[in-house]
């Protein structure tokens, strides 16, 4: 089999879908790109067993064929080529040798049909939506997805399907994001799923202009179709906790507060707080609020901010980080924040901010 | 504050206080009849050692760590008494009690000794040798046990006058009678001097503290590293670390050495199960969680192993931690078959304190057990109840 193209096209491809590929491997072939040509199409494809990326490229291939590639070092040799080099790939046995100009590479190759590839995830449901609105769902909320908990179901993004809504939450246990937007396309039943962490971050990745996309759910797999990509990622299987009931509901007092002067001041007084507990307190008093942080050092840190608030007075502590990950992502000039005592989670939201909601679990002071 | 600007400052006085023989002078105390016996405190199974023993032990060449099959050999006559931990933690608690009348800035190194700051306390006294001798008196009017004091100007002085003057002792180290004290004393007197430097150091022929103070540069920069300067300081009797009033815990661990050989994995697990009870609920009283989780396993021939997993989030009870250190012990049993251990431990380190609340329960899976596994423990003892798993099998 010969492939020919330029440098462009077979970056392309290639960067598309290298995140996949784990710089340390359990087998020697997930560090390999599989390239299958078909009816005049040349695909390329990367995987490690949980995510599998598919990229199309403009490649010209000389007939029907597939191998697989040392990814991370065919992606190193055609960056390092120059700009609009004209790149010739000959595979014979089981090398392949990379032709550039005056450059020559021989690759070592691994058969194809030991490349393990997802065919078809006998989808349940399709939807179709802006690349857009996919992208922000993950934004809002991937931040608070556990890491490596023993709680596996929570090193995920649950994505749900909902009365004609598309819904994602994350928790790490101690705080929770939601975020869901409405579907034009009608979408009958309800359908939930667990993406694993790296398949949220990857999708991230991959999502960029306004054009649509599809996604597809399968009892199994989570499939999303870009353009020329395809991204697949197994789901974690396992049942992610009521989230529903650990969300506040909308009521009673609240703070109301200048968002970007709230960040700034946490921001501020964090650079004071415990380094690993990252502890501060919330001194809450009609309409002003008073920050506070100290460290084993016991240097202190104390802001005051005018904020709007009637309710009763309260000190309550928190992670700084999860407040500050909340305020972050919101977009509104004003945000509430709902504290009903210092041992119930706490609401943040802001009506510039569509969908979006925060809860955060106290620390006990 | 760094030790060069304290140095211009007025000079510390740091007191050393250790109890003698402690447990088994508490058993002494407790049971007059064992007053000028020999006693030994310790696990009086086949393989148990020397937790403490009597001064009138001590003549036989008894020393606590010692096994005790080799104590009794060298003392027939010896009486042998299981420790009686909980009892001899409260003593220690009226201990430091009396400590704290002295001053706020107590370290506590274990259950009978510390150092105490005394530094501002001094001047109520009159001087050292009054201060000295008043807690000696306020620890027997409270205890009614000996304990020996040493007074000096750091941490380290203090701690070798307590030791010179033992039983019973009173010995104030200050000025030129430092160095005229400390200068015979071996190389491994010093802290931070174990057994394989004291070897490495004897190659060199430094053998006491005075070789060491007069030892060339290149050669305590061969032993020491980067902590030569600091080590020949030590040796000419200074020292500036500060008295620790609140040294947060660096993990939390429980071991058991077996009756007998173990190489079932059915037994092992029970005794796991034991394990992670008490460290579960040492954690639980102060308050705290662990990331990492570590057992340790000694075989038949003494080598000893240890295998550790981070766990996230940070666990404090025992179920979770059972089940983490059954993983580890599985694994390691599968990587050497027939194993026999003579030892087991369970290990909890990157404590942390359990304040941040949870969204979903407390995260405390078993925690209302392991409180009332706790509060029966405390009314009826340690062996009033037990986990099915942890109970040896008929």
């Amino acid at each position: 089999m010969k492939l020919t193209a330029t440098r462009e096209a077979f970056l392309d491809p290639l960067q598309a879908i290298i995140g996949v590929v784990e710089r340390r491997q359990t087998m020697p072939i997930l560090a390999n790109v599989l390239i299958t040509a078909r009816k005049g199409t040349v695909r390329m494809t990367a995987t490690d067993l949980e995510v599998e990326m598919v990229a199309t490229g403009e490649i010209a291939a000389d007939g029907d064929g597939e191998v697989t590639l040392p990814g991370r070092k065919l992606l190193d040799i055609c960056k390092a080529l120059n700009d609009g080099a004209k790149i010739v790939v000959d595979i014979t046995g089981d090398k392949a040798t990379v032709r550039a100009g005056r450059s020559r590479f021989t690759l070592a190759t691994l058969p194809a049909t030991e490349f393990p590839v997802v065919e078809d995830i006998h989808a349940q449901q399709a939807i179709t939506l802006p690349q857009g609105a996919l992208k922000r769902l993950l934004e809002k909320t991937q931040f608070s997805m556990a890491h490596q908990d023993v709680r596996y179901y929570l090193n995920g993004l649950l994505l749900e399907i909902e009365k004609g809504r598309l819904r994602a939450v994350a928790t790490d246990g101690h705080r929770l994001a939601l975020c869901d937007v409405s579907l034009n396309a009608a979408a009958d039943g309800n359908h939930q799923v667990i993406v694993p962490r790296k398949g949220v971050l990857e999708l991230q990745r991959l999502l960029h202009a306004d054009e649509d996309l599809t996604l597809s759910l399968g009892t199994n797999h989570i499939r999303v179709e870009v353009g020329t990509i395809r991204f697949t990622s197994k789901l974690i299987d396992g049942r992610f906790p009521d989230y529903q009931r650990v969300i506040p509901k909308q009521e009673g007092k609240f703070i109301s507060a200048d968002r970007e002067d709230l960040k700034h001041s946490l921001y501020r007084t964090a650079i004071l707080s415990n380094e690993k507990y990252r502890g501060i307190r919330l001194d809450l008093a009609e309409n002003a609020l008073r920050i506070q942080a100290h460290n084993p050092e016991q240097e202190e840190a104390e802001e005051e901010l005018e904020v709007s608030y009637d309710g009763q007075s309260m000190e309550v502590g928190f992670n700084v980080n999860y407040l500050m990950d909340a305020l972050g992502a919101l977009d509104g000039e004003t945000v509430s924040v709902q504290i009903s005592d210092p041992s119930s989670s706490c609401l943040i939201w802001d009506a510039g901010t569509e969908g979006c909601q925060y809860v955060v679990m106290p620390m006990r002071l | 504050m760094s030790g060069e600007s304290a140095a211009g400052t007025r000079q510390r006085c740091i007191a050393h206080v250790d109890m003698d023989a402690f447990y088994a002078s508490v058993e002494q105390r407790d049971r007059p009849e064992l007053r000028g016996l020999p006693v030994l405190v310790g696990g009086t199974g086949g393989r148990g050692v020397v937790a403490a023993a009597s001064y009138e032990a001590r003549r036989f060449g008894i020393r606590s760590a010692m096994p005790m099959t080799e104590a009794r050999r060298r003392c027939r006559d010896a009486v042998c008494i299981q420790p009686r931990m909980s009892h001899y933690q409260a003593v220690s608690r009226t201990l430091f009690q009396v400590f704290r009348e002295f001053t706020p800035e107590v370290e506590g190194l274990s259950l009978d000794e510390a150092f105490l700051d005394i530094t501002g306390s001094l001047s109520l006294f009159g001087s050292a040798t009054a201060l000295a001798q008043r807690i000696k008196d306020r620890v027997r009017e409270e205890s009614g046990l000996a304990a020996s004091v040493g007074i000096g100007p750091n941490k380290l002085v203090a701690k070798i006058a307590s030791d010179l003057d033992k039983p019973d002792g009173l010995c104030i180290l200050l000025g030129d009678d430092i160095r005229a004290a400390l200068d015979p004393l071996p190389a491994g007197r010093i802290g931070g001097i174990g057994p394989r430097t004291v070897e490495r150091l004897a190659g060199h022929g430094i053998h006491s503290v005075r070789d060491l103070r007069a030892a060339p540069e290149s050669v305590l920069t061969r032993v020491f590293g980067r902590f030569a300067r600091q080590m020949r300081q030590r040796a000419e009797g200074l020292d500036e670390r500060p008295v620790c009033t609140h040294r947060p815990d660096q993990s939390i661990s429980a071991e058991d050495t077996f009756e007998g050989d173990i190489a079932d994995p059915a037994q092992l697990r029970g005794e796991l199960g034991k394990l992670c009870d008490r460290v579960g609920q040492r954690l639980q009283r102060k308050n705290l969680r662990g990331a990492v989780v570590a057992v340790k396993l000694r075989r038949d021939d003494f080598s000893t192993f240890s295998r550790q997993r981070r766990v996230s989030p940070p666990l404090g009870e025992a179920a979770p931690m059972l089940r983490v250190t059954a993983e580890l012990l599985d694994t390691w049993l599968a990587e050497n078959p027939g194993a026999r251990l003579r030892l087991l431990g369970v290990g909890v380190s990157e404590l942390s304190p359990a304040t941040q609340l949870s969204l979903f329960g407390q995260g405390t899976e078993g925690r209302d057990l392991d409180q009332t596994l706790a509060s029966i423990r405390e009314r009826f003892g340690d062996d009033a109840v037990a986990r099915g798993r942890a109970r040896p099998r008929d």
